[in-house]
């Protein structure tokens, strides 16, 4: 791995900002600046501690010394993953990446079931002219929940007249989240194979359905020259350059939930929004915790496929309290993790999750 | 304390829906992947934390074509000190077969051990039967459905053994034995890909399976045909929306009085 992605302990001045914003502090036994300071002086870590971490980056992105605590994190759970003492559940996900290359182990012959129901053949990256890929990432291909998002985002696509091809079957999972379990090996198995499809195939364009896939191609897959971005960035211009019309007004309260790796890991903080704005009716709210400040709503860094056993009130459920304080009528989203967490909560509060792509279905 | 065990590489077929291939007699794995058998990981498990308690070496040994060397990579990762292939492309061979060729390999072979483990079925052909005829073979004690190897003593092992309506015996086996190990045993640990690209520098050691068949041992059970179970009437499969399928499911429940 690149040194780029090596954390600096021994700066740390345990001035205390990664704690401040860590969404897991002061409400789990989880204290980052605690494991930033045992590291430094190579005391043990209990094994439980470093899984709590949802890999939002807030600590990173506020160290004043680039100390890089999240970086940390995946290096402690690279050694237990190499010792293999790691939580059983992880261990599954990892396994099923292993041979099926998405952590439920489904069959790889379904990853591309989605594109079954779309209203028109989407046709593989080979027969396209313009080597655009639109990448489903392994939740959108075989949860029943999020498998709508991909249906909606190629017909709107192909509704804007803007080509694109997907991989099927030859996709495979991105590996953002195997890094940040710590599986490095498994990751750079990942990089590899969906890169030498990226090269086969000759791809100039990636079209990211989960803001996941789209930080770990932008950020840490060698560099291809392939321009990267999360399908918001891309039905934003779509609208803004009138290929993509919505047609139809929506009067209701939308409050948008700022996913960590879309927004304050890779600031697409206007896209959402504007593509929300752009829906006559809409009525726009705002959470106090938006933007760089955005809470986790905590399905990264592998706990989507891991629950600590400490209860304490979950972040979802806080954001759904504050998008109910704030009179939303529904939560915009535009990350499946964000979209499976937020839901829960929400049904049990009478306020509706939806993708960005459910919303505009319903307008154009 | 000397151990061999015993691994397969199976199709995971779990989530996958198998075709029967053009010939009528096999199974189309052409698009499946392939892993180490469940069972078998508990048995690796268990012989390395053997091992790691009362020392000793673990042999790993496997009969199938040439990408069965995954296996023995990912026993040796585990903890296994080598690992043996004897190589075979004949996609059934009945336990009787099986179980003679390790016999054959282990006496000719000269390799050492105490105890020889193994997975209590196989998730492909799932015979369950391949250590118990070993033992036989060999004229040793056999244990199946082991759940726990509670003591090791200087000539005998003391096991526990699952059996039926969740009753456990607990008993003395005599060394040198072999053991049908049972999923749940322990928790087989997580072996990462550096640590699977790290075993592949072990040498693995490569056999001929013809050297170990006996003229007169063929195999007692052949596949004449493969066929899907024929379709039995009484379900009732719903179609349309969700709104629709919930609609008249609970119509259905309703009408047959589950539902008030």
């Amino acid at each position: 791995m690149q040194k780029q992605f090596e954390s600096r302990v021994l700066v740390c001045i345990q001035c205390g900002k990664c704690t401040g914003g860590c969404p897991e502090s002061g409400r789990t036994p989880f204290n980052i600046r605690m494991l930033v300071r045992k590291r430094q002086f190579n005391y043990d870590i209990e094994k439980s501690l470093p899984w709590y971490c949802t890999s939002c980056n807030t600590c990173t992105l506020r160290c004043p010394r680039d100390v890089k605590p999240s970086e940390m994190i995946i290096e402690i759970r690279s050694f237990l993953v190499e010792e293999g003492n790691i939580p059983v559940t992880l261990q599954k996900s990892l396994e099923n990446t292993f041979v099926h290359k998405n952590p439920w182990g489904k069959p790889r012959s379904k990853r591309s079931q989605w594109a079954d129901k779309t209203d028109f053949k989407v046709p593989h990256i080979s027969e396209t002219r313009h080597k655009r890929l639109l990448f489903s990432c392994c939740i959108h291909a075989y949860d029943p929940r999020c498998m709508v998002i991909p249906i909606n985002v190629a017909n709107i696509l192909n509704r804007a007249g803007y080509e694109f091809g997907i991989l099927g079957d030859e996709e495979c999972c991105c590996g953002n989240e195997i890094r940040r379990i710590g599986e490095l090996g498994l990751f750079e198995e990942l990089m590899e194979e969906n890169s030498a499809n990226f090269e086969k195939y000759e791809i100039k364009e990636i079209i990211t359905l989960s803001p996941h896939c789209m930080n770990t191609f932008k950020k840490e897959y060698r560099d291809l020259g392939i321009n990267v971005m999360h399908y918001t960035e891309l039905l934003s211009k779509l609208i803004s350059d009138g290929s993509l019309k919505t047609l139809k007004p929506l009067e209701r309260d939308i409050i948008y939930h700022d996913p960590c790796f879309l927004g304050k890991q890779n600031n697409v903080f206007e896209q959402p929004r504007d593509i929300l704005k752009s829906i006559e009716g809409i009525k726009m709210h705002e959470f106090t915790r938006s933007r760089e400040i955005s809470m986790c709503c905590e399905g990264g860094g592998g706990r989507m496929f891991f629950d600590v056993e400490v209860p304490y009130q979950r972040n979802s459920e806080l954001r759904v309290l504050d998008a109910k304080k704030e009179g939303a009528h529904t939560i915009a989203v535009a990350c499946p993790f964000c979209l499976m967490n937020l839901e829960d909560p929400a049904k049990e509060k009478d306020i509706f999750v939806k993708d960005i792509s459910e919303i505009l279905m319903e307008v154009i | 304390m000397d151990i061999i065990v015993l691994t397969k590489r199976v199709p995971v077929t779990q989530e996958e829906e198998l075709k029967i291939a053009p010939d009528g007699s096999s199974v189309d794995l052409s698009r499946v992947p392939f892993r180490m058998n469940d069972w078998d990981s508990y048995a690796v498990e268990e012989a390395v934390r053997l091992c790691e308690r009362h020392g000793g070496t673990i042999t790993s040994v496997s009969i199938g074509d040439m990408e069965s060397d995954e296996v023995l990579r990912r026993a040796i990762a585990m903890g296994a000190k080598d690992g043996c292939l004897i190589e075979s492309n004949q996609t059934l061979l009945d336990p009787f077969v099986r179980a003679n060729i390790f016999k054959n390999f282990i006496e000719k072979e000269q390799i050492p051990f105490n105890v020889i483990l193994g997975g209590v079925q196989s998730e492909d052909d799932q015979f369950g039967t391949t250590c118990g005829i070993l033992a036989a073979m060999l004229g040793l004690p056999f244990a199946s459905m082991v759940i726990g190897i509670d003591e090791v003593k200087d000539n005998n092992l003391i096991l526990r053994r699952e059996l039926e309506g969740g009753i456990q015996e607990r008993i003395s086996i005599e060394l040198p034995c072999v053991l049908s190990i049972q999923s749940g045993i322990n928790e087989p640990r997580y072996v990462s890909i550096m640590g699977i690209r790290k075993a592949s520098k072990v040498e693995r050691r490569y056999f001929k399976a013809e050297k170990y068949i006996e003229e007169d041992s063929s195999n007692l059970i052949s596949v004449t045909k493969l066929f899907y179970p024929p379709k039995k009437e009484g379900a009732i499969i719903l179609h349309g929306e969700i709104e629709d399928i919930c609609r008249q499911l609970i119509g259905i429940l309703k009408e047959k009085g589950v539902l008030k």
